[in-house]
């Protein structure tokens, strides 16, 4: 496996905010990698420095091993699809599908009109007066359909329906299997996109909390459950990530238990139950569960 | 991952997939919607056109005294019909950069090229433009002004009545660039610096045109201002407008290489 992106001691401080701060990590070749974290984390500006659209305040990137700013080597297997995108006055989708092609080497035109199906996207309406929905889809069909090597979707679902939703994530899974690439995916919706997800990046106030395999994260916190006196015996001196009381019984998340702990655990008659992806966020975030959006 | 791809795998490297120079691909975008580059100004300079012919053949019609006739035909050459062309071509030119700008960095493409291909679309449009606007001069000069003796398109600041087409060609070519490079640059200042940028902008050259009149007035100079227009005929003035838009082309090139689109 190879790096294609790497990112050293990255900084973006605007006058009043640090948007990204001390930032090192590397994203593997044809992986998905989740970028999680809540708004204003920092998630946006991350992406925009990586496709040079934005300028460092300090640190390196390289994307295939160069820098990405007005490098139009690296800029051509880009393609970073964001919810903010503007088009052009006047323009329709059918522009931006007759256009986008232009720009992306290894567009499929049989796969965006397939798109444009199941989104049912009006090709022939001006983008000013699309739904938020329909406006998304026209970013997901060109971030899709535009194959880039590296293919980064800052928060691409905004407005979409559910059923939109599980279209763009059956779509990318299908087709990132045929044609294998690096996706970057930025979201909030984090329960939605668990299962597709190889690597987790979760970044909060501009710096990395998280950098780990999703699958390893899976198994990394476990939630005990039972009387309360019973949880405070097994729990114990361990590092307690999330506790909930009620009454008389207590749900505590911990790390990860090996085989004779969770013996020890089923003898005191406590029920061990996994920690979702999006549940593992939250806590680490150090948020209430409102500062995430459920999941629709 | 879960492949099991053992193959050796070479180092990714920058090489770009395929297709060179975007420069061309990005001129092209500017032209993309053929409506609103070519069919609408098109359409809004015929009907000033249909409107002041039927205002000529009423002058024609109703003052006919020859004398008056004259006098009122005589003062159609300074005309303003055309104007709107112009400031059209400076709307395209601040769109260029407002909405295609966030669009062409989107599709991946770098700062420098996106201000190339532009600069070859302002290029081609203003060469489109001028050519439309010399065959109607040259439509007027032949037919005796719509035979109404009227003028829109052969008017003083174009090179009058007497021009060879290619003089006209020139003059109105070099307008058009002048006002889509301003119409650029403008928007290329507010790109950079925002709100901001636009109040310093149009602060400073307030303050400029207000000293300028104001040293002109002050030194009794406004007679000598016009005799060097009336010197410099409209092939000098619009050749003194290429230093202008040479220096927006530049000025857009540095200021667009630091900006990014904000949402």
């Amino acid at each position: 496996m190879t790096a294609v992106i790497e990112a050293e001691g990255l900084s973006k401080h605007y006058r009043t905010v640090d948007a990204v701060d001390d930032v090192s990590f590397s994203i593997e070749e044809n992986t998905i990698t989740g970028l999680l974290g809540r708004n204003g984390a920092g998630k946006t500006t991350l992406m925009q420095l990586l496709t040079g659209q934005e300028f460092a305040t300090r640190g390196t990137i390289r994307v295939f091993g160069e820098s990405p700013v007005e490098n139009a080597g690296v800029l051509q297997r880009l393609s970073f699809i964001k919810e903010s995108q503007k088009y052009p006055d006047d323009f329709k989708p059918k522009h931006v599908f007759a256009t986008a092609p232009w720009f992306f080497p290894n567009w499929d035109a049989e796969f965006a009109a397939r798109l444009i199906d199941d989104f049912r996207l009006p090709l022939n309406r001006r983008i000013k007066k699309l739904s938020r929905g329909q406006l998304s889809a026209v970013g997901v069909i060109v971030g899709l359909a535009g194959r880039a090597p590296i293919t980064f979707f800052d928060e691409p679902y905004l407005g979409l329906d559910a059923v939109a939703r599980q279209i763009f994530y059956d779509r990318l899974l299908e087709d990132y299997a045929e044609h294998p690439r690096t996706v970057v995916l930025s979201t909030h919706l984090i329960d939605e996109v668990a299962n597709l997800l190889e690597h987790v990046i979760v970044i909060d106030q501009g710096r990395i909390l998280l950098d780990d395999d999703a699958e390893s994260l899976r198994g990394s916190a476990t939630t005990v459950v039972g009387t309360r006196a019973a949880v405070d015996s097994f729990v114990g001196g361990r590092e307690v990530l999330h506790r909930d009381s009620l009454g008389g019984l207590a749900s505590v998340t911990v790390g990860r238990l090996d085989p004779a702990e969770r013996r020890e655990a089923a003898e005191l008659g406590l029920e061990l139950g996994p920690v979702s992806l999006q549940q593992l966020v939250v806590q680490k975030t150090g948020a209430t569960t409102s500062g995430i959006e459920q999941s629709a | 991952m879960t492949t099991t791809d053992t193959s050796p795998r070479t180092a990714p490297t920058a090489e770009p997939a395929g297709s060179g120079s975007r420069i061309v691909p990005i001129a092209r975008l500017h032209v993309v919607n053929r409506m609103q580059v070519l069919l609408v100004p098109a359409m809004i300079l015929l009907f000033i056109l249909l409107v002041n012919i039927v205002v000529w053949w009423l002058i024609v019609r109703s003052v006919t005294d020859p004398v008056d006739r004259a006098d009122a035909l005589d003062g159609l050459q300074w005309s303003g019909a055309s104007f709107y062309v112009f400031v059209y071509a400076v709307v395209l030119g601040a769109q260029a950069v407002g909405f295609v700008f966030p669009y062409a960095l989107g599709m991946s493409v770098t700062r420098r090229d996106f201000w190339l291909g532009s600069a070859l679309a302002f290029v081609g449009l203003a060469a489109l433009y001028g050519a439309f606007m010399t065959l109607f001069a040259v439509i007027e000069q032949a037919t005796g002004g719509w035979g109404l003796g009227g003028r829109m398109f052969t008017v003083l600041y174009f090179g009058g009545e007497d021009a060879t087409w290619y003089q006209r060609f020139g003059l109105f070519f070099a307008a058009f660039l002048f006002c889509f490079f301003v119409g650029a640059v403008v928007s290329t200042i507010y790109q950079r610096w925002r709100v901001n940028g636009m109040l310093v902008f149009f602060a400073a050259l307030t303050l400029l045109l207000l000293g300028t009149a104001a040293l002109i007035t002050l030194t009794e100079s406004w007679p000598a201002v016009g005799s060097w227009f009336a010197a410099t005929g409209a092939g000098g003035v619009v050749a003194w407008s290429l230093v202008i838009t040479a220096l927006s082309a530049v000025v857009g090139f540095l200021l667009i290489r630091r900006s990014t689109p904000r949402g």
